[in-house]
């Protein structure tokens, strides 16, 4: 095999491996950084670390902005994450105003109650619709999950220690699938999944209940935890 | 499959001198010949002839200083020649000349653009080959011969070696008073280290991850302390630079319209998706697309929030107007188009710097992703057929 000179530049592809295949992009292609704030901090502030950073990636190439990424405050990941699980078909439009009609009627209930309470309960009722529902995910999120594990022929649940974005995933897919089975069908989704994140709100609820569930059985197999290797 | 054919006639040809050797020893006659002939046709339905491994060939192939020389004196010869075909100056003529003349002379329609024809140095070519390391008595010329990388352990010494130098002399300054901290930072992202394969490009040797590693340390130990220019030389050849991505922007110059207006085009494109955007630089954020206001030709707000992007982040949502055409594609990829059309124009709005971050917030690359093709025996371009037992 002859070798040739290898092109001296960041297209680099000798020791990284190519992360999907099929990737139209290289490997060596980073994820844009969207948020306004993060270039507009002075110089004076950053820390080294921060500096080094900085000029780094002004040798990098970086990806393209995907369609479903603004600049904008309104922004927040989790709700679209939430939005593209909930999408069925690639249709983001109707997935969209699902998840801005949940929204609404979350602040609508939560609104009635505040007019409806007196002085000293109203200090405690929240009517922002974006906090209760990141809350009411945090309370879905179960601390420790179950893995089958194959052993001497026969499949085992041990428990095992579940890592963030596994833990935020699974809050987020209890939540749909409760909400699209549980429901009669004259109900619509928003009406529905707003009940719901109220209900995860004040940890009640059929998803708090399965996040417990999850919790007994991975308590009951405590015995098993020693078949985990990792 | 040329190789087993070559042994094949190899061996009939053997047998064929073989068998015609026997017969003319023994007796001559026509009937021998017909044995032979049998023999011959026999041989030839045989299957699965077993035929010595032609070892020598597969031993890498070693080219000798004299075969290199020769090829380099070609070259340059086949330089000139290729100047004067081309009417250029045979002194200045570069490698960038002779590819560009290359191309010309052989246009390939090959897709693999290292299957095309080249004509590049032979030291660029032919792989750095080793000289015989030792003399005629079997004594071998370096000292570290024996280590069996001597390239590498010896310029471990030399590093090292210079590590030392350094800090006896700042012990000694010390020692005097006449100490001072390292006050010069080098330029340490225009540049990188050699990589692993580079390395063992440069020594010819073949080189462990660790001892490439222990090597970079103890260069990033040398770069710590400071040290006068010949050890900053000896550090710099190991050093590669790096491009600095956002020199490569194209900035559109910008024109002017009758009225005095400035005003900036440029293309964009996603998926098949075309479009062009001209940007006015005084406005008060009307977009106009395919002569159609924007909040009609858009109806879903994503697509909209897509075009509101660039001028969101540069802080300047109000203050330009937008005339732009579109074609091809879907909604979203129309956006997506529109959205780089514009982000380009803008860059002659606004600052290095600012097209700098744009470039960093993705607004300024065209995004390659295209729909997958479908493949045969599957039912999409991933998806596979409903998996049957039987």
């Amino acid at each position: 095999m002859r070798s040739r000179m290898f092109p001296f530049d960041s297209s680099l592809r000798t020791s990284e491996l190519t992360q999907v295949r099929g990737s139209r992009y290289g490997p060596e292609y980073k994820d844009p950084q969207v948020d306004k704030e993060y270039y507009r901090k002075p110089l004076a502030e950053l820390t080294e670390e921060e500096k080094y950073e900085r000029e780094l990636r002004k040798t990098q190439h970086i990806k393209a902005a995907p369609a479903s990424k603004t600049s904008s405050v309104f922004e927040d990941p989790v709700i679209s994450k939430f939005t593209n699980m909930i999408m069925k078909g690639g249709n983001k439009v109707l997935a969209r105003s699902l998840m801005a009609q949940t929204l609404e009627a979350v602040k609508r209930k939560q609104f009635e109650k505040y007019h409806a309470a007196s002085a000293e309960e109203r200090a405690s009722i929240e009517r922002n619709p974006y906090t209760i529902f990141h809350q009411a995910l945090k309370n879905c999120e179960p601390v420790i999950g179950l893995v089958p594990i194959l052993r001497g022929g026969h499949f085992y649940q041990v428990p095992v220690p579940l890592a963030d974005r596994r833990r935020r995933f699974l809050a987020m897919k209890w939540m749909i699938t409760e909400c699209r089975e549980k429901k009669h069908r004259r109900v619509l989704m928003p009406e529905k999944l707003s009940h719901e994140l109220l209900e995860a709100f004040h940890n009640q609820g059929p998803v708090i209940k399965k996040k417990h569930d999850m919790h007994k059985m991975a308590e009951a197999n405590r015995a098993l935890a020693h078949y985990r290797w990792w | 499959m040329a190789a087993p054919c070559v042994f094949w006639g190899a061996a009939v040809s053997y047998r064929l001198f073989l068998g015609s050797r026997v017969s003319l020893a023994l007796r001559q006659g026509v009937w021998k010949a017909a044995a032979a002939e049998l023999q011959i046709l026999r041989l030839r339905h045989t299957t699965g002839v077993t035929a010595k491994k032609n070892v020598a060939a597969l031993k890498r192939e070693t080219y000798t200083v004299d075969f290199i020389k020769k090829q380099i004196e070609e070259f340059n010869i086949g330089k000139r020649h290729l100047a004067n075909m081309m009417g250029e100056d045979p002194e200045t003529f570069t490698q960038e000349d002779i590819d560009r003349a290359i191309a010309y002379l052989f246009p390939s329609g090959l897709f693999e653009k290292q299957a095309r024809p080249i004509m590049k140095h032979p030291e660029q070519i032919f792989p750095k080959q080793r000289a015989i390391q030792w003399g005629e008595d079997g004594r071998p010329f370096h000292f570290l011969f024996y280590t069996g990388k001597q390239s590498y352990y010896s310029l471990m010494h030399e590093a090292y070696g210079k590590l030392l130098d350094v800090e006896k002399r700042q012990n000694q300054l010390q020692a005097k008073g006449l100490f001072s901290e390292k006050t010069k930072t080098k330029d340490l992202i225009g540049s990188r280290w050699l990589i692993k394969e580079e390395l063992e490009e440069m020594l010819v040797e073949k080189l462990s991850d660790q001892d490439y590693a222990q090597f970079i340390r103890l260069l990033e130990r040398l770069l710590t302390v400071e040290c006068s220019a010949e050890e900053e030389e000896f550090v710099q050849r190991f050093r590669r630079s790096v491009t600095v991505q956002s020199r490569k922007q194209l900035i559109e110059p910008l024109q002017y319209d009758g009225q005095g207006m400035a005003f900036s085009t440029s293309e964009g494109k996603r998926k098949s998706a075309k479009a062009e955007a001209i940007v006015y630089e005084h406005g008060s954020g009307r977009i106009k697309v395919n002569g159609i206001d924007y909040l009609l030709y858009f109806p879903v707000t994503q697509d909209r929030e897509q075009l509101m992007f660039p001028f969101h982040f540069l802080d300047r949502l109000g203050k330009h107007d937008v005339t732009c055409t579109v074609s091809g594609g879907g909604r979203s990829s129309q956006a997506g188009a529109i959205r780089l059309a514009m982000a380009k124009a803008l860059c002659s709005f606004v600052t290095e710097e600012e097209v700098e971050w744009m470039r960093q917030a993705g607004l300024l690359t065209a995004d390659p992703r295209v729909r997958e093709r479908k493949k045969p025996g599957q039912e999409g371009a991933r998806r596979k057929f409903t998996w049957k037992k039987r």
